[in-house]
């Protein structure tokens, strides 16, 4: 227990979206500890060693504190005032060469929404396109596309109380004690209280051990394990008819799909056993309340999206949507992944989710800002590359994501970024990325600047600054409301809180929040005029115009990729406990003691089948590029699969990953790569190769 | 149900336990082993207090509510025994517990200044080894509350609870330190710990470059 002290700042975890309030303790200008808020909704006093140890990487010696201008082939150190100049004179060049729609903007779910609202706000007015992105493109877009398509909002339909509410849950595609281990920890804790947990996931992951029962679904095989529960649901009378009947539409065409999916036939699709489809379907509809749970093994396929549409459908045909303990829970990835969408740093939507072309909603903004505004979709993250391969796109202002170690193809990625004439990058750290940079603005961490943060739940929290900025480094919404002065566009917010006024104003959902309303323990949108939130959605009725939700009918489809005979395995990729995504964060911190690199699991049958020892070296080769690894022998993934994470720049998985994306949003399809394994014989060469060979 | 606190009638629901019926209704009574977050453990003896008609003092944090109880929180002999349980806990200690301490709290707030009993005291017995955590074997008066909030909070089953009596003393694994047990590095037990028996290696440092710049 430490010592409270009058310097203690409340805030809200900056790492994975479960939004943990955190007590951060400074002392002298630097972090001296973080305890978890007693009163945190998310957390209730806890969180994990990422939130509570892991803010070292602040006062790294490898921190960017100040401007950077490339300079033949390194960088020399620059005023701001230079940094802006060449931004502006550039950006200028190229507008007036080219038109706006040459250059595109990428918010960042690590940033706060004031950050990401000024970071949209930039691209849509200062420069003049809707070529703005964010990364949720590539892990929870399929998420918001489903469930605004069946319920309304994109968002989870209720909080994380309703895991303690539930008398049963199914998680699906998610590592939740590495990837979210707070809620990770509550889901195990429920178990152990008696909710009937069911994990589905080609991994038998370590909530494996406290559910009534795991499947391993073959991977990309979701829509199929669905179909069947919902199969099973229908033929043994578990529906919820009323609610059918009164509040949704479309469940005879979903009912008549359904015929489809016997459990015998879903058997042979994913490899689960039928008795085990019937068993999880009853276990859900029988439970008084029930949550669907889910990650990113689910969004990151082709058919993601699809696959959330049919839990919805899962959820209404059994009622359980609404009340307190039913609900659907993503587990969104990172802090702020909700929080960027919803404020509009999507090339098809200004915040709320309302279409660029709406005439009404452009009108509303343009009266606002005092600027013309495009009518027309930006381009989305993968389509930015190829447009800059093609030559149409000419710059990019990247903004906290590292897109040449996190993104698909990196072979593909780092071909765009070299063909770009301008590439601005605002970051903390040197990055894969920002190699390519011709500009580099030094930014703030989230224990340095104050703004909010909305977590999987909807729930929007203050975060507060407890450190300065590392040397010349600015907070990042100072750096854009300059930038775009600069640029010709006042946006006259003095700060975050302006900002957050300014959304409250021009969006529906945000209509009562205020920071003063957020308090501690902030508030989950929509939140109405006089600041009453909604922590249950669909109580009475859809968010749709005819108050119904709605059933989608979708089959099961192959995934992009199947395994062959020359790639004969089945490459998933996730987060490990110690680590965050790009490592950016984590790797500068202590936590890099408790793990050091990462491995490849490998089934034991497939290792003695490959000659392949415990720490081996492996070569792992895709169609796409070919990475080198230690191997792990261990029976925690299902035989023909192989997993590994990604937080490591020097393995760069992602080298791996294709092109195959998401059917509806673009995501990429990280969780499915055919790949081929195979002991190396010969000492690491150190440095991977970055093509496959023909 | 309706039970008298200190001569006042409260309202609790069946299943209050003592102690949640005093902090519910503005009371106080000091405890070492309890934390709001777990279960009830009854182990350390602190949070005594006085019933009407019971042979002597009850543990307020194992001891339900019944229809028309009387309970008093200044109950002399009670708050003896709690006194002289922090006593005993104190003396087992090579060192005075840091200030900021819960067990420090519970000692000032039941005037326990020092202790009489000079017997044996736990011998210097710190892990370092883990890049976030510090045990210190020697101020664990084996509460349970880090067992328990690794249990409960977290659910890594990491830590246990070895030896019996004076030699009693909290593990990770099988003697093995955290990073070679089950241990998440989530810190719970930290955050629970009453006398930094178990705690942050940061703080521990920059307590010691502060005793050594002469504070």
């Amino acid at each position: 227990m430490i010592k409270s002290s009058k310097s203690t700042v409340s805030t809200t975890c900056g790492y994975c979206g479960v939004g943990c309030r955190l007590e951060v303790h400074p002392r002298s200008g630097v972090i001296a500890s973080i305890t978890a808020a007693m009163d945190g909704p998310a957390n209730k006093g806890h969180t994990c060693l990422k939130g509570r140890f892991a803010h070292q990487f602040t006062r790294s010696d490898e921190r960017l504190t100040t401007p950077l201008i490339r300079e033949g082939d390194g960088f020399r150190e620059a005023t701001w005032d230079e940094a802006f100049e060449r931004i502006v004179s550039e950006f200028t060049r190229i507008k007036s060469d080219h038109g706006p729609d040459a250059i595109a903007g990428l918010a960042s779910s690590r940033a706060t929404n004031e950050d990401c609202w000024a970071m949209q706000r930039l691209i849509r007015a200062a420069v003049g396109t809707n070529n703005i992105d964010n990364c949720s493109r590539v892990c929870h877009s399929p998420t918001s596309f489903a469930m605004r398509r069946c319920f309304g909002y994109s968002g989870a339909t209720g909080t994380f109380n309703d895991i303690e509410a539930a008398d049963a849950a199914i998680l699906i595609g998610a590592n939740a004690t590495d990837g979210h281990p707070v809620v990770g920890a509550r889901i195990k804790q429920a178990a152990i209280g008696g909710m009937k947990l069911v994990t589905v996931d080609p991994r038998r992951i370590e909530l494996a051990d406290y559910a009534e029962l795991h499947c391993s679904m073959r991977p990309g095989t979701n829509a199929a394990v669905i179909l069947g529960l919902a199969n099973v649901v229908m033929t043994e009378g578990l529906t919820d008819e009323k609610f059918i009947a009164g509040r949704t539409e479309g469940y005879e065409e979903f009912a008549a799909l359904l015929a489809e999916y016997p459990p015998e036939e879903v058997e042979r699709i994913t490899g689960i056993p039928a008795d085990d489809i019937r068993t999880t379907a009853r276990i859900y509809a029988t439970a008084e309340n029930a949550c669907l749970i889910w990650g990113l093994g689910v969004t990151e396929q082709r058919y993601g999206s699809e696959v959330v549409q049919l839990m919805c459908g899962l959820a209404m045909m059994t009622g359980k949507v609404g009340r307190p303990g039913s609900a659907l829970l993503p587990l969104r990835g990172q802090t702020n992944v909700q929080g960027s969408s919803d404020m509009g740093a999507l090339p098809d939507t200004y915040s709320g989710y309302r279409p660029v072309s709406d005439e009404a909603v452009a009108t509303t903004f343009e009266e606002r800002w005092g600027v013309g505004l495009s009518r027309e979709k930006g381009l989305t993250i993968p389509k930015m590359f190829d447009a800059a391969i093609a030559g149409e796109l000419k710059s990019m202002f990247i903004f906290g994501e590292d897109v040449a170690q996190t993104d698909p193809n990196t072979t593909h990625v780092i071909h765009a970024l070299q063909s770009l004439e301008f590439l601005v990058c605002q970051d903390i750290f040197m990055t894969e990325t920002t190699k390519y940079a011709d500009v580099i603005l030094p930014a703030s961490a989230f224990l340095e600047k104050e703004g909010t943060f909305i977590n999987a739940e909807r729930r929007i929290q203050h975060v507060a600054a407890a450190i300065d900025p590392a040397g010349d480094a600015r907070t990042d919404f100072e750096i854009l409301t300059t930038l775009s002065a600069a640029l010709g566009h006042e946006m006259n917010l003095a700060t975050p809180e302006q900002a957050m006024e300014e959304i409250a104003a021009l969006t529906p959902e945000f209509t009562g929040v205020t920071y003063e309303r957020l308090g501690r323990e902030g508030l989950c949108w929509p939140v109405a005029a006089d600041g009453s939130d909604a922590p249950i959605l669909y109580e009475e009725k859809f968010h749709h115009a005819n108050g119904l939700g709605t059933f989608n009918a979708l089959p099961y489809r192959e995934p992009g990729e199947v395994a062959d005979d020359e790639f004969p395995l089945i490459l998933i990729t996730g987060r490990r406990l110690q680590h965050y995504n790009a490592g950016t964060m984590t790797r500068r911190t202590r936590n890099l003691e408790l793990m050091e690199s990462d491995w490849l699991e490998i089934h034991p049958d497939d290792a003695a089948r490959l000659g392949i020892d415990e720490l081996d070296l492996v070569s792992v080769r895709s169609h796409h590029g070919r990475i080198e690894i230690p191997a792990r022998i261990t029976d925690r993934i299902e035989k023909g699969n192989v997993f590994t994470a990604f937080h490591f720049p020097e393995l760069r998985t992602n080298l791996l990953v294709g092109d195959s994306v998401e059917v509806n949003t673009g995501c990429p399809e990280y969780k499915v790569v055919a790949v081929d394994v195979r002991a190396m014989s010969e000492a690491p060469s150190g440095t991977p190769a970055l093509v496959a060979a023909d | 149900m309706q039970v008298m606190i200190d001569g006042k009638a409260v309202e609790v629901e069946p299943g209050t336990t003592l102690l949640e019926a005093i902090q519910g209704n503005g009371g106080h009574v000091a405890s070492l082993c309890y934390d709001e977050r777990l279960d009830p453990f009854g182990a350390c003896r602190v949070c005594m207090v006085g019933v009407e008609g019971a042979p002597g003092p009850l543990p307020s944090c194992t001891t339900l509510c019944r229809e028309g109880m009387e309970i008093s929180t200044s109950d002399e002999t009670a708050l003896r025994v709690a006194a002289a349980v922090v006593e005993l806990v104190l003396s087992e200690l090579p060192e005075a517990p840091g200030e900021h301490t819960a067990l420090a709290v519970v000692a000032k707030q039941l005037n326990v200044t020092r202790t009489r009993w000079t017997g044996a005291v736990h011998e210097k017995d710190e892990d370092l080894r883990h890049p976030y955590l510090a045990f210190r074997h020697e101020l664990c008066i084996s509460c349970g509350r880090c067992v328990r909030a690794c249990d409960e909070v977290q659910g890594a089953f990491a830590l246990t609870v070895t030896g019996r009596g004076f030699y009693s003393n909290v593990t990770a694994g099988v003697d093995s330190g955290f990073a070679e047990s089950s241990c998440v590095s989530c810190g719970a037990c930290a955050d629970t710990c009453p006398t930094d028996a178990i705690v942050e290696l940061r703080l521990l440092e920059l307590a010691i470059e502060q005793n050594g710049s002469g504070e």
